[in-house]
């Protein structure tokens, strides 16, 4: 059997004495699109920033296609074909978006950045500064920004917030597309169920810092419990 | 034409453009001060490559602008252990080479904190010039008699404003044409990528604290280099080259020309000079004028004097 494209072991993160995540275990297969829900305060965007570096677990390991990166930071973890984006947009507001996505190809030795400026809608604005683009071309350069190269584990913090309910199934089905094109395995975290319910195979369910639930987006709507934590009667 | 070429073709208009203003301004007290405002333009210069390329604001800027001047008269009074013209470059690679070291470290810290670590290192280096007189002189200086000749020119021509005024021209618009082209390469665009977003710079594989420590090491070269044209034309150094106010008058001048672009810091030093001179035969105040100038460019001009054409051109488009 081949090793799962990210692995989670244990892993715990404390805040002082409070324990956003309390062991959690976390397999992804190669190739699918995993979404990761749960209440606020669930330990969501804790788990993306312990699984990508950004901040040090307190316990427990992670592995990208069996190695281990649990000791490795953000660029290193980059390198062996980890990526992320943030639930905040975070792009190089003054850059032009075209000399961004250069710089993100440049790095992991990528040619694919001009065609990703295609599928993303975003080549008529490769020499205008993001600043002065629209809010949801940013979330598409955000979204390229990390699709570039490709990685071969994207993890994405609420790439739809902020966007419209329209905007927002248009870059679910792109992102579905292009994942899929490239062969990407995704973790996506998504308040929007109705973006979580079209694109990911597999759900995760996390509540206080631990998994309550995993399942195909079927059974995840039928779950007692995650009805009950999280999606109410309106999922039936 | 390419960027490069754009950046040649203006570098070499401005060269040209110092011998034609030499021609026309008397030989006396202006020329002087255009070669001291030359001279303190490079230095102005160094404190905007390091606010445009890391987004950073130094109030130590005068340390280096201060070791460059001391490394050059040390090495030039002590010609049997180094020809002049090994002991000027050296004086300048010495001190980018210690910036990057210590670039190491304080490129870690942002914000105010770096500023005030920076005010707290150049106020060190100030204790310093005046504790160990017998290598800088202390409080009296160190003087500093120049060899007969240095790369081929006699050295009266460093301490004549006619030739002061000409080398530390050209070494800015030189300096300011090596700045244009960092901001335009691929290095110049990752460190202003690091300036805009380091956290997703880091994400994206890059490490952050190399780039901006080279861009620190740079900034501190270019300092010393004026450093080094300002102990040639006074043959005089002391520790008050090395004083804060000197690091907070380089930073007025890239704040008042703009750091957003290479040539705003340069045209900042020459409208404090201008304008210190105009100003000083009016009050004795006039430093609190200045103050009133900086805060009116500050909320009208953001981006300072150098931002006026882009302003311009906005509205005009708006207009249009």
């Amino acid at each position: 059997m081949s090793a799962p494209a990210l692995s989670a072991r244990g892993l715990a993160r404390h805040y002082g004495g409070v324990a956003a995540l309390r062991g959690v275990d976390l397999d992804l297969v190669p190739g699918e699109i995993r979404g990761l829900i749960g209440p606020n305060g669930a330990g969501k965007s804790t788990l993306v920033d312990v699984l990508s570096g950004r901040a040090p677990g307190s316990g427990g390991s992670v592995r990208l296609f069996g190695q281990d990166i649990t000791g490795l930071g953000p660029a290193a973890r980059r390198h062996a074909g980890l990526a992320r984006s943030f639930q905040r947009t975070s792009i190089f507001p003054a850059l032009p978006v075209g000399a961004q996505l250069d710089l993100a190809a440049r790095r992991v030795g990528a040619t694919d950045a001009p065609r990703l400026l295609d599928e993303l809608d975003l080549a008529r604005l490769a020499a205008v500064p993001a600043e002065q683009t629209a809010y949801g071309d940013q979330r598409r350069l955000d979204l390229a920004l990390a699709l570039v190269g490709p990685p071969r584990v994207l993890l994405l913090d609420e790439p739809a917030a902020g966007l419209t309910a329209e905007e927002s199934l248009a870059l679910a089905d792109r992102l579905r597309e292009l994942a899929r094109a490239r062969g990407v395995t995704v973790l996506l975290v998504e308040h929007d169920m109705e973006v979580v319910f079209r694109i990911c195979e597999r759900i995760t369910v996390l509540e206080l810092g631990a998994i309550l639930a995993e399942g195909t987006p079927q059974e995840i709507r039928r779950h007692p419990e995650v009805v009950r934590a999280y999606l109410g009667s309106a999922a039936a | 034409m390419s960027g490069a070429g754009r950046i040649a073709a203006g570098a070499l208009a401005a060269a040209a453009a110092g011998p034609a203003i030499a021609a026309l301004v008397p030989p006396g007290v202006l020329l002087s001060l255009l070669a001291q405002a030359c001279i303190y333009a490079i230095l102005a210069l160094s404190v905007g490559v390091l606010a445009r390329q890391n987004g950073m604001v130094s109030f130590g800027h005068a340390a280096m602008f201060g070791a460059g001047a001391y490394l050059a008269g040390i090495g030039l009074g002590a010609p049997g252990l180094l020809p002049a013209e090994a002991a000027l470059p050296l004086a300048v690679l010495a001190v980018a080479a210690v910036c990057f070291g210590l670039g190491l470290i304080v490129v870690r810290v942002h914000g105010i904190a770096f500023a005030m670590l920076t005010l707290a290192l150049g106020q060190a280096c100030f204790e310093a010039a005046n504790k160990a007189r017998g290598v800088t002189g202390g409080a009296d200086g160190l003087t500093v008699a120049l060899p007969r000749e240095i790369f081929g020119l006699p050295a009266a021509t460093f301490q004549r404003a006619e030739g002061m005024f000409l080398i530390a021209w050209l070494a800015m618009v030189a300096l300011a044409a090596l700045a244009a082209l960092l901001a335009r390469s691929r290095f110049g665009l990752l460190t202003e990528a690091i300036r805009e977003n380091e956290e997703r710079a880091r994400f994206l594989g890059y490490g952050t604290v190399l780039p901006r420590a080279a861009v620190f090491a740079l900034s501190g070269g270019i300092a010393a280099a004026g450093g080094v044209l300002y102990v040639l034309y006074n043959g005089f150094v002391s520790p008050e080259t090395v004083h804060w106010s000197v690091s907070g008058s380089a930073l007025i001048m890239a704040l008042l020309g703009g750091t957003r672009t290479v040539w705003g810091p340069l045209a900042g030093a020459a409208v404090y000079f201008l304008l210190r001179e105009q100003l000083v035969e009016v009050t004795e105040r006039w430093l609190g004028l200045l103050g009133i100038l900086l805060v009116l460019v500050m909320v009208f001009l953001p981006d300072g004097l150098s931002g006026l054409p882009r302003r311009l051109r906005r509205r005009h488009g708006a207009e249009a």
